[in-house]
């Protein structure tokens, strides 16, 4: 490979590996998630009414592994999402891609940063 | 003199909205159904680490009818996502060859949907399992 073709690499598989990451995931434990989470639980319909309490969301939470689902879950759907939504908005033409590049990319790397700070911050 | 006049073909502004586009397009907004859900849990996430107080007042958006409409049509549409994953996969894989023999492409499709189905029934079940 020449130099010349060293220098134009892209960064895009980044992304690219991170969308696909996310698409796996959900693709695999996405249903079972939400019918657990935003349906399940809260109607209590088979799970006990303490399966969502403060106390056993923060022990999850506080779990090293549970850290690790709570963090690959929340990150990788959002970069899973962020990379349909920028290559659709970018099809319709809806803005610059700069700005569109921000408000997907953008979007997930914050979220991203802060999963980790509020995963940090809920302690051990 | 000419110029170089390359015909363009004229496409509506909504394109995206017609057929057979609109299949696309869908498949694509399945995902950020995706990233929806993850700001659901991000949210609670935040409220977590706010205290109970606010962690009950996530609590009580879960219980409401607006919070199960969403997660009924986030559920619908991570099936979808599920399905169109999974016809997308041998397309994006190298060709898997058995015996000297192409796998067809709708013989991958298939095993990769039921095998997720049997993921995602796993989860339930060891969950239902462990809150028992």
């Amino acid at each position: 490979m020449s130099d010349a073709v060293q220098e134009k690499r892209s960064i895009s598989p980044i992304f690219w590996l991170l969308f696909g990451a996310g698409g796996m995931l959900s693709a695999l434990f996405g249903p079972a998630l939400i019918l657990i989470t935003g349906l399940l639980a809260p109607t209590g319909y088979g799970l006990p009414e303490s399966f969502e309490s403060y106390g056993h969301a923060l022990a999850f939470a506080q779990n090293p592994i549970g850290k690790l689902v709570l963090l690959a879950v929340v990150s990788l759907f959002f970069w899973h999402g962020a990379e349909r939504l920028y290559l659709t908005l970018k099809d319709m033409r809806a803005g610059p891609l700069l700005v569109l590049k921000f408000a997907t990319y953008g979007v997930a790397a914050v979220v991203t940063l802060a999963t980790f700070a509020l995963l940090l911050a809920i302690g051990f | 003199m000419s110029e170089r006049r390359p015909y363009r073909r004229p496409m509506p502004p909504n394109w995206w909205a017609h057929a057979p586009y609109r299949a696309y397009t869908a498949r694509e907004l399945s995902g950020v159904a995706v990233a929806i859900y993850g700001a659901v849990l991000f949210a609670g996430l935040i409220s977590l680490w706010r205290g109970p107080d606010s962690y009950d007042a996530y609590l009580r958006f879960l219980r409401s009818p607006v919070s199960l409409l969403l997660h009924a049509l986030l559920l619908a549409a991570v099936l979808y996502h599920v399905v169109t994953w999974f016809q997308t996969l041998p397309k994006t894989m190298p060709k898997l060859i058995l015996d000297g023999k192409q796998v067809p492409p709708q013989k991958i499709t298939q095993i990769a949907t039921l095998a997720a189905g049997a993921c995602s029934l796993a989860l339930l079940l060891f969950t239902l399992w462990v809150a028992r």
